[in-house]
């Protein structure tokens, strides 16, 4: 096979690249914005600032894996933290709060599903649930954020061994999705529905149900960065976070898959999280106006799937030179085939 | 009727209209047990709606289906398939970005021992090593197993669809492989390496029906010719008795129908 070599780099650049581009740019920013940038502190500080993002990066990952882009993730997780903050201010326990919380994502997640696999249009569905629920939770509130429930420094802001709680939290999302993702069979027919249901379907199995998963997923994980945002801000605010989206996307596109479903590792989308952290803390440090962080933002999200759509045809264009280099072979095979055959 | 049951598969009767259009007319069909018949025709003939009736995919409008001598009757692929008929479509359904054990054992994976599997984590390892024993046992020559599907040749990635049909046919005791097109796009190399697969399914006593274009093949192959032209079977014969210039006058119906004679 020719070329095989150009091949094994490009393939690494893709796997690889994101891990690289957080080295340098840390070890750039470090040198940049020295002498706070490198240091524990500001690490800390990272972190913490994009625990909350990375939640909603997961989420918005489920969902592009099993081949959906779900919309509905800022509404969700703002009716999430409203009805936390709700039911602990009607006394019940914490607990309690936490699971009506993620019972009502969970519903959403099935209410997506149920149109979406009926035949209408996800980006349509998605949207219709994004402006229903921040409705809802607006209703429920009557307009301004829920103050005054007790305080969550359990999963947000207090700190353990230096890092605020609520990196550990999405540290747990990570690493819990992550081995359903890789080691699982659940995890395995989830990502093949995303990628080919039919194949899946072929093979014995209800690929409906995986892609119901996804919806279930991406919801259930908005409730928990709904959850997360309720605590940290101490408020449950009915507006929805719909930047969450963009840099939860951006965060997915950095990890270096297409959009189409069906690949994608978690941790990639956990260093694509830190990569924009990393950008708007030296924009912080060097005191550059913030706005430079959301251009940059929308920047890196049309770049990183530029450069990945490069790569795969790339990819693509080397396996077919390797195809018909096999297909010369074979022609040549056959000529000497038939020339013995004659002979 | 007596020895009905020594067939794997049989059709009587079928037809199939889509509105006034008829797509097949009385088609009368059987297959034995290790026999591969080849089933002919130019295109609009017939042959993948026919293929499509015995894998479930479509109901016919009259006509018995027969699995082993008993009456079936297919609403979904899945029915036949526990009935156990597989088949290869050409377009070949592989999830690209998984390697070839995982395509393999889709649908069948092997879980770990103990609380683990029951919790359902995946025996990569057993799944590796099954894949390679699945592989090895068709003769298909796959560099990695490891690899994403995604990157291997046209010729390893219809090994692999085969193999994942081949290897659930063999699983049941008297399985029927339907095969649509299973040479399409290959090159010389790759083409043999089909052959051969086909040949020891046909030596394992599986009932092979294959669908294609590729005469050549249907000769090394089949046991039987039968060819449909506008909706009808036009021949059905045994391949020692028949000869490529026969096949096509049928093919293109240049050679009066066997049927009617």
């Amino acid at each position: 096979m020719p070329k095989l070599d150009s091949l094994s780099i490009l393939i690494f650049v893709r796997s690889w690249g994101i891990v690289i581009l957080a080295a340098l740019l840390w070890g750039a920013f470090s040198i940049w914005g020295l002498p706070i940038y490198g240091t524990f502190t500001n690490f800390s500080v990272i972190l913490q600032g994009i625990a909350i993002s990375t939640i909603f990066a997961a989420a918005i990952a489920m969902g592009v894996f099993s081949g959906v882009l779900d919309l509905s993730v800022p509404g969700t997780a703002a009716l999430s933290s409203v009805i936390l903050a709700q039911t602990l201010l009607s006394g019940w326990p914490i607990w309690a709060a936490f699971v009506a919380a993620i019972v009502v994502s969970v519903a959403v997640g099935l209410v997506n599903s149920f149109f979406s696999l009926r035949g209408i249009n996800p980006l349509a569905v998605t949207i219709g649930t994004l402006s229903v629920t921040s409705g809802v939770a607006a209703l429920i509130t009557t307009g301004p954020p829920l103050f005054g429930f007790q305080d969550l420094g359990f999963i947000s802001t207090n700190l353990y061994w230096g890092i605020p709680a609520m990196f550990y939290v999405a540290a747990a999302v990570f690493v819990v999705g992550t081995i359903f993702l890789t080691q699982t069979r659940g995890g395995a027919r989830f990502l093949a529905a995303g990628g080919n249901a039919e194949a899946l379907r072929r093979s014995g199995v209800n690929a409906n149900l995986y892609k119901i998963l996804g919806f279930v997923l991406s919801a259930g994980l908005a409730g928990v960065a709904g959850i997360v945002t309720a605590a940290y801000t101490t408020q449950g605010n009915p507006a929805a976070p719909t930047d969450s989206l963009f840099t939860g996307l951006t965060a997915v596109a950095l990890s270096g898959i297409s959009l189409a479903g069906g690949r994608g590792s978690l941790p990639k989308v956990l260093v694509g999280s830190l990569v924009i952290g990393e950008i708007t803390s030296i924009l912080n440090i060097k005191n550059i106006q913030p706005y430079w962080g959301v251009v940059i933002t929308g920047a890196l999200l049309i770049g990183a799937l530029y450069l990945e759509m490069g790569i795969q045809k790339q990819v693509s264009k080397r396996v077919v030179e390797a195809k018909n280099a096999e297909r010369q072979q074979s022609a040549a095979a056959e000529a000497a085939a038939t020339q013995q055959k004659g002979a | 009727m007596a020895n009905e049951q020594e067939f794997a598969l049989s059709l009587e009767g079928i037809n199939l209209y889509y509105g006034f259009v008829r797509a097949l007319t009385d088609i009368n069909l059987s297959v034995r047990p290790g026999e591969c018949i080849a089933l002919l025709g130019d295109n609009g003939a017939g042959k993948s709606t026919l293929l499509k009736v015995i894998s479930g995919a479509h109901r016919p409008s009259h006509g018995v289906i027969k699995v082993h001598g008993k009456p079936v009757e297919f609403h979904s692929p899945k029915d036949s398939a526990n009935a156990g008929i597989e088949m290869v479509y050409q377009d070949l359904a592989l999830v690209d970005a998984q390697d070839t054990a995982t395509n393999l054992l889709l649908g069948k994976e092997i879980l770990r021992p103990g609380l683990l599997g029951l919790l359902g984590f995946l025996d990569r390892k057993a799944m590796k090593e099954e894949a390679k024993r699945e592989v090895a046992q068709l003769g298909v020559k796959i560099d990695t197993l490891t690899r994403p599907v995604e990157m291997l040749s046209g010729g390893q990635r219809q090994g692999v669809a085969l193999a994942r049909s081949a290897v659930r046919v063999a699983k049941k005791s008297q399985g029927i492989l339907l095969l649509d097109e299973p040479t399409a796009a290959l090159g010389y190399e790759q083409k043999m390496m089909v052959e051969q697969m086909i040949k020891r399914m046909i030596a394992n006593n599986i009932a092979v029906v294959l669908v294609t274009h590729d005469l050549p093949l249907a000769f090394a192959t089949a046991d039987r010719m039968v060819v449909l032209n506008r909706s009808r079977k036009v021949a059905d014969v045994a391949t020692k008795d028949t000869n490529n210039d026969h096949i096509v006058g049928w093919i293109t119906g240049a050679r009066a129908s066997m049927e009617n004679m």
